[in-house]
This record gives C-alpha cells, sequence and structure tokens, in this order.
C-alpha cells in the first residue's frame, strides 16, 4: 500500500471573509479508509469538496493518481473535472439526494448511462449491486418507497457501480439512527476498501469515524490531528456483486468509458 | 414578526435575478395582453346593429380565453417566490416565523411582482397602441384613439392582475408543502383509470354526431349553438384524456428510454401526468380552438357565400379574431411554462446540485427537463388538433381539413406553439445553471 491515490497540498480556500480551508496538505493512500472529523463549519465539507474536484481551491494543489498516472486535478478545466468525478469518483450524500422519480436501480444505473453504457447492462449491474447491497427485490422500487437506510443503500451501489477508485461520503449516517448507520457503514466499507478502493468519508459520528482505518482532526480550515481507527483491515467485499474485485468496475475504470 | 423578517427575504437569494425578471416579464405580458384586447374589443360596444352582438359574444370568449391562463401564472409566480427563498426557511424558523408567517410572505411578494408587472404592463400597452390602432375589424382599421382605454380600465386590469395573482397564489402555495429539504418522498405514482379514455371517446363520438346533424340544421343560430356545445364537450375531453395519454406514452418512453435525459424526462411526467398535462393544456387549447375555428370560419364563409358583406366583413373579422387569440394565448403559455420551470428548477436545487457533483453534465439536466415538457406538448398539440378535426369533419368534409391551405395554417399554429413553450424553456437554463452548480 505504497502509493497515494490523492495527494492534496497547501489547500487555501475562503469564502468572502471565511477562511474555510487555512493550508491542508493531506495524502490518502489507495484503499484506505479516511475519515475526516471536526466541528461544524470547520471546513470538512470544503475539503472533500476540493479534493473531489467540486470546487477550486484559492491555493493549493490536489493530484489524483491512477493507473493511467497522475492528475493535477486543480489544473483542470469544468469539464474535465465533471467528466473526472462521473468515471473516476463515486459520490454519496447525507441525503441521499436519488432521483425521487426514479427507481432505485435506475437511479444506478445512471451513473454507468452518464458514462456511455448502453441501458439494458447497466440496469444489470445495477441489480447487481443492489442484490450485493441487501436489497434485492426492491430494485422497482421509487425512492420514496425506501426507508432512509435503503436508500442510503443505494447511494453506495450508485457510488460503486462505474468502478470507480475513489469514493467521496460527507455525512453519509448523518440521518440515520446509530444501528441502520452501523449497517450503512459496513456497506459502504464492504463495497470500497472490502474491494481494494478508498473512502473518505466526513463525519460527526465518532463510532462511525473510528471504523476506519485512519481519523483526521480538522480546525478552522487546518489538520490538526491525525490517528489510526480500529478498521485497519480491509475486510470481504459484497461477493455476488458484478463489479467485485479492484478496479475491475464494469466500465473497467475510467480511461476506458466512452 | 413579519417587518422583523422580511428584509431577510428582500436580499438577493442565490437564484438570482432570473427568478425575479421571469414572474415581472410574465405579469407584464398578461396586463400588456388584457388591455390590448378590451382596447381592442371597446369599439364592439358602440356597435348598436344585431351583428354587434355577435362581435361582443367572441370579444368575451376572447377574453375568457385569455384569464384561464393567468391564473395558473399567478400560482406558479408564488411558488416560485417560495422556493426561491428556501435556503433562507431555516434561518426564518431560526427567527421564530411559522410556516403561515412565510406563506404570507410568499403570497405578498407574488403580489408585489405582480403589481412591478402590472405597471410594466401598462406602459407596454401604451407602446402598442399605434400597431394596434392599424387592426381592420368591419373592413376599417380601429385607429389608435378607438384603441385607448379610459383610465377605468387603466386601474381596474392592473389591481385585477394584482387581485388574480394573490387569490392563485394562496390557493398554490396549499399544494405545497414549505419544507428546506426540497426532496418529495410521495410513495407511489398515481394511476388512472381506462374509463376516462371510455368515456373521452364517447364524448368525442357524440360530437361528430351532433356536427353530422348539424347538416340539416337551418338558422345561423342553431350552427353557433351546435358548435358552442361541441366545443365546450371536446375540450372537456380533452382535459380528461390529456392526462390518461401522457401517462401512457410516457410510460413507454420508460421503458424504451436510451440515454439519461430520455429517461428521466418520461420518468418526471409519469410521476404527475396531470402536472405535466396542467403546463401544455394551455397550447392544447389553443391548437384546438385555432383548428375548430379556424374551420369554422371556413364552413361559415361557406354557407355565407351569399353576396352579404355583413356577413363577409364578419369571416374575415373572426379570422382576424382568432389570430390575436391564438397569440395572446400562446404568450401566457410560454410565460407559465417560463415561471413553472423556475420554480420547478428551485424545487430541486439540491438535487440538482447534487448531481453536478456526481458529474452529470448540466446539459443532461436540461435536456431531461425540457423534454419532459416538450414532448407532452408535442402529443398533446397534435391530439388535440386532430380530436378537432374529427369533430368538425361533418360538417368541414375532408377536402377542406386536407386543403393544403388548412394543413399549412394548422402547422404553423402547432409550430409557433411548441416554439413559445421552447423559449419559456430557454429562458430558465441560467435558473438551472445556477442551481447545478456546487
Ligand atoms: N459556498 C459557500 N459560501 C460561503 N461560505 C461558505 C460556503 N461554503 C462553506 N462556507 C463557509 O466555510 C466554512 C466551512 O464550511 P464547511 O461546509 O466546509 O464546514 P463543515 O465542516 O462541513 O461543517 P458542517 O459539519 O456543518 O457540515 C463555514 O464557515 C461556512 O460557512
Ligand atoms: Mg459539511
Amino acid at each position: 500500500m505504497g502509493t497515494f491515490v490523492l495527494e492534496a497540498t497547501g489547500l487555501v480556500k475562503s469564502f468572502g471573509q471565511t477562511h474555510a480551508l487555512a493550508g491542508v496538505d493531506l495524502a490518502v493512500r489507495t484503499g484506505e479508509a479516511v475519515a475526516i472529523m471536526g466541528a461544524s463549519g470547520s471546513g470538512k465539507t470544503t475539503l472533500l469538496h476540493c479534493l473531489a474536484g467540486i470546487i477550486r481551491p484559492d491555493a493549493g494543489q490536489v493530484t489524483f493518481r491512477s493507473g493511467a498516472g497522475g492528475v493535477d486535478v486543480t489544473g483542470l478545466g469544468e469539464r474535465e473535472r465533471s467528466r473526472l468525478r462521473r468515471e473516476a469518483f463515486g459520490f454519496v450524500f447525507q441525503a441521499g439526494l436519488l432521483i425521487p422519480e426514479l427507481t432505485a436501480s435506475e437511479n444506478v444505473a445512471l451513473a454507468l448511462m452518464l458514462n456511455g453504457m448502453p441501458r439494458p447492462r447497466a440496469e444489470e449491474y445495477a441489480r447487481g449491486w443492489l442484490a450485493a447491497l441487501g436489497l434485492a427485490g426492491m430494485e422497482d422500487r421509487r425512492i420514496g418507497q425506501l426507508s432512509g437506510g435503503q436508500a442510503q443503500r443505494v447511494a453506495i451501489a450508485r457510488a460503486q457501480v462505474t468502478g470507480a477508485s475513489v469514493v467521496f461520503a460527507d455525512e453519509p449516517t448523518g440521518a440515520l439512527d446509530s444501528a441502520t448507520s452501523a449497517e450503512v457503514m459496513s456497506a459502504l466499507l464492504h463495497s470500497t476498501v472490502g474491494q481494494g478502493r478508498t473512502l473518505v468519508l466526513v463525519t460527526h459520528d465518532a463510532q462511525v469515524a473510528e471504523r476506519c482505518g485512519r481519523i483526521v482532526d480538522v480546525r478552522d480550515g487546518r489538520i490538526v490531528g491525525e490517528r489510526a481507527g480500529a478498521g485497519a483491515a480491509p475486510a470481504a467485499g459484497p461477493a455476488a456483486g458484478p463489479a467485485a474485485g479492484p478496479s475491475a468496475g464494469p466500465s473497467a475504470g475510467p480511461e476506458v468509458a466512452a | 414578526m413579519i417587518a422583523r423578517v422580511a428584509w431577510l427575504l428582500a436580499r438577493p437569494g442565490r437564484a438570482g435575478a432570473a427568478a425575479l425578471a421571469l414572474p415581472v416579464t410574465a405579469f407584464a405580458i398578461v396586463t400588456t395582453l388584457l388591455l390590448g384586447v378590451l382596447g381592442g374589443a371597446q369599439s364592439f360596444w358602440t356597435w348598436t346593429d344585431d351583428i354587434g352582438i355577435t362581435y361582443q359574444a367572441l370579444a368575451v370568449i376572447a377574453l375568457v380565453l385569455l384569464v384561464v391562463p393567468l391564473l395558473s401564472l399567478g400560482g406558479a409566480a408564488a411558488r416560485l417566490s417560495a422556493r426561491r427563498r428556501d435556503d433562507r426557511l431555516a434561518t426564518l424558523r431560526l427567527l421564530g416565523a411559522t410556516p403561515a408567517a412565510v406563506g404570507t410572505l410568499a403570497v405578498l411578494e407574488a403580489a408585489v411582482l405582480a403589481l412591478a408587472g402590472a405597471l410594466v404592463g401598462v406602459v407596454g400597452y401604451f407602446a402598442l397602441v399605434p400597431a394596434l390602432g392599424l387592426i381592420v375589424f368591419r373592413g376599417e382599421p380601429l385607429g389608435a384613439a378607438g384603441v385607448l382605454l379610459g383610465w377605468e380600465a387603466l386601474v381596474a386590469v392592473p389591481v385585477g392582475v394584482v387581485l388574480l395573482a394573490v387569490v392563485s397564489a394562496v390557493v398554490g402555495l396549499r399544494r405545497v408543502v414549505i419544507s428546506p429539504l426540497g426532496v418529495r418522498t410521495k410513495d407511489e405514482a398515481p394511476r388512472m383509470h381506462w374509463l376516462r379514455f371510455a368515456i373521452g371517446a364517447a364524448v368525442v363520438a357524440l360530437g361528430f354526431l351532433l356536427m353530422s346533424a348539424l347538416q340539416v340544421a337551418g338558422s345561423m343560430l342553431v350552427v353557433f349553438a351546435f358548435l358552442a356545445a361541441a366545443f365546450g364537450g371536446s375540450l372537456a375531453v380533452l382535459n380528461l384524456v390529456g392526462p390518461w395519454v401522457l401517462r401512457l406514452v410516457a410510460s413507454g418512453q420508460a421503458k424504451r428510454a436510451k440515454t439519461p435525459a430520455r429517461l428521466i424526462a418520461a420518468r418526471l411526467v409519469l410521476e404527475s401526468p396531470k402536472a405535466a398535462w396542467r403546463q401544455v393544456s394551455g397550447v392544447a387549447m389553443t391548437s384546438f380552438m385555432a383548428v375548430f375555428a379556424g374551420t369554422g370560419v371556413a364552413v361559415l364563409g361557406a354557407i355565407g357565400a351569399s353576396p352579404d358583406a355583413e356577413m363577409a366583413d364578419l369571416v374575415v373579422d373572426l379570422r382576424t379574431g382568432i389570430i390575436i387569440t391564438v397569440v395572446g394565448s400562446f404568450l401566457m403559455v410560454a410565460c407559465s411554462v417560463g415561471v413553472n420551470q423556475a420554480a420547478g428548477v428551485l424545487d430541486r436545487a439540491d438535487l440538482y446540485r447534487s448531481l453536478g457533483m456526481l458529474g452529470m453534465p448540466v446539459e443532461t439536466m436540461d435536456a431531461a427537463r425540457r423534454r419532459a415538457v416538450l414532448s407532452p406538448l408535442r402529443i398533446t398539440a397534435i391530439g388535440s388538433a386532430v380530436i378537432a378535426a374529427v369533430v368538425m369533419l361533418p360538417i368541414t368534409g375532408i377536402a377542406l381539413i386536407v386543403d393544403p391551405l388548412s394543413l399549412l395554417v394548422i402547422a404553423a399554429v402547432l409550430a409557433a406553439g411548441i416554439g413559445v413553450v421552447w423559449l419559456g424553456l430557454v429562458a430558465t437554463r441560467p435558473v438551472l445553471e445556477r442551481a447545478a452548480v456546487a
């Protein structure tokens, strides 16, 4: 586990008078789970968004390394960053933010269709992932017919179905009770680090953070501490998932996708 | 309380200028149209002969056709202003504002926007007066002096527009749950019964029979009565069958969709076929009216082929009136589509932002939302034109309907209707772009 999949140096980001990030260096290894913790307003989401190429820092650099070599994420234009997010990254948000009119499997398949995969194949992969995450039989339900935990697992399937090498999760358990939150974390860890992929997670919940390999503490836009979590050992993944196995995702990695 | 939080709402929101400009523009166009039609029609009331009453009746019909879309516009504008402020609702709640207070503010804002638009509309009307004066009725141009309204109307119309905006805002807001979480969680897509279709088919058949019987009717009055009955009946059928057909087509489209935009568009329609119908029903009615009235005029022209100058004038004038009403109601529809779409985008701003983060191009989101309006619109416009043609068939005969000129006119009307709605959609793209940016 030597290579860094993401490397950020000297990240600075201000919104008007607010210094959301005040010089952050962070390197994330391939296959590890990093939890970012900190008080509300400390800059966690801003850091996650900079790492994922959603927003551009005012200063500093983010490098993403894949099989094809390194990319300077901060140097890419809007379109290329959008494409990078679509093809190489996956996202899970607090509220799921799935398209409410689509069924579970359509929401997941959409991620593949955006990369140019024909719909029947995309839906097949989607169903495989949903089954692997314990949602067999619910593929044709609309999002409103699922519980919060189930919807969150659909979001995890969507983040992973493209074979994304890094999954970013911003408080994925923030809206769930503690039992459901533990289940969702298991699903998330299994489908990421369990497959040799990388997980970068923002959370308020110490129990959730403990399950990651490394915990980074943020305060006032700086990293103020770092420690090992309990979940350093990769767990076994969802065996039935069609995309099981590191970088053997259905779209066979971002480079091949149309 | 209201006064204390009003300043919070007054600051420019995330949605930007487009969300403010759209309703104002819409209300301005509505006001100009109403004043223009009133101004044009006021000279009808100076005519005291028999045929003058016919003109007055037709003017009233045209006004009613224009007021109906105005009602939905007010509701859409209020929804838009409620949504535009969604990002500040949390703050408002912390300050102790109840949902009712927030609703009151949204209604107030709709009223202010309506007033601003109405005033612009009055200016627009004055700008239009010279052009209106050129319109020919009964063989003579109306003249600028003839279309100039007195101060009573110039006050009453803006006040009426504001009042209608407030009433429809109150009604429209009842349907909206104001919540900072824009994502709706309805559990089941509504189903619709095939019985709708059966009833619809029966009424169209009845209309067909009615029109067949018309050939034996002699007097003009009977002809008018039959026409009105067939017109009203078929329009009611359109409203009954429209959502059902849209759902049917969309469900096929959802199954076959190959691209993300097509899939999302079809699902959006399926989610609420009634809402999809409401957005485009204005075009349905207008294109229905255009075909119905257009062929009707042709028939009247044929009946009145006798060397009767008054009759010939009436036929020409009816045509003029139809064109004005068609153009007017298309403009209304474009306005209400624009305002509705802006509100719809803001409704789901969180979702659009998250899709942007996932890497969905804004073009895809835009294509999905455009298609969700334009696809029902195409079905609706063509469907209503066909129904109108079927009902008119018995009296016009196939020759008149497939006449190149009537086909050309019908096609032009449909194209114009789809074009203005498309413009309404394009106008709201900036709102989407702002919402989708992280
Ligand atoms: N788009 C923005 N415009 C203005 N200020 C912003 C914006 N995004 C973040 N900020 C500010 O930057 C700071 C860091 O915000 P950030 O969202 O990163 O915090 P966070 O650690 O994720 O907080 P939370 O736990 O509440 O989600 C905050 O003070 C916030 O108000
Ligand atoms: Mg945050």
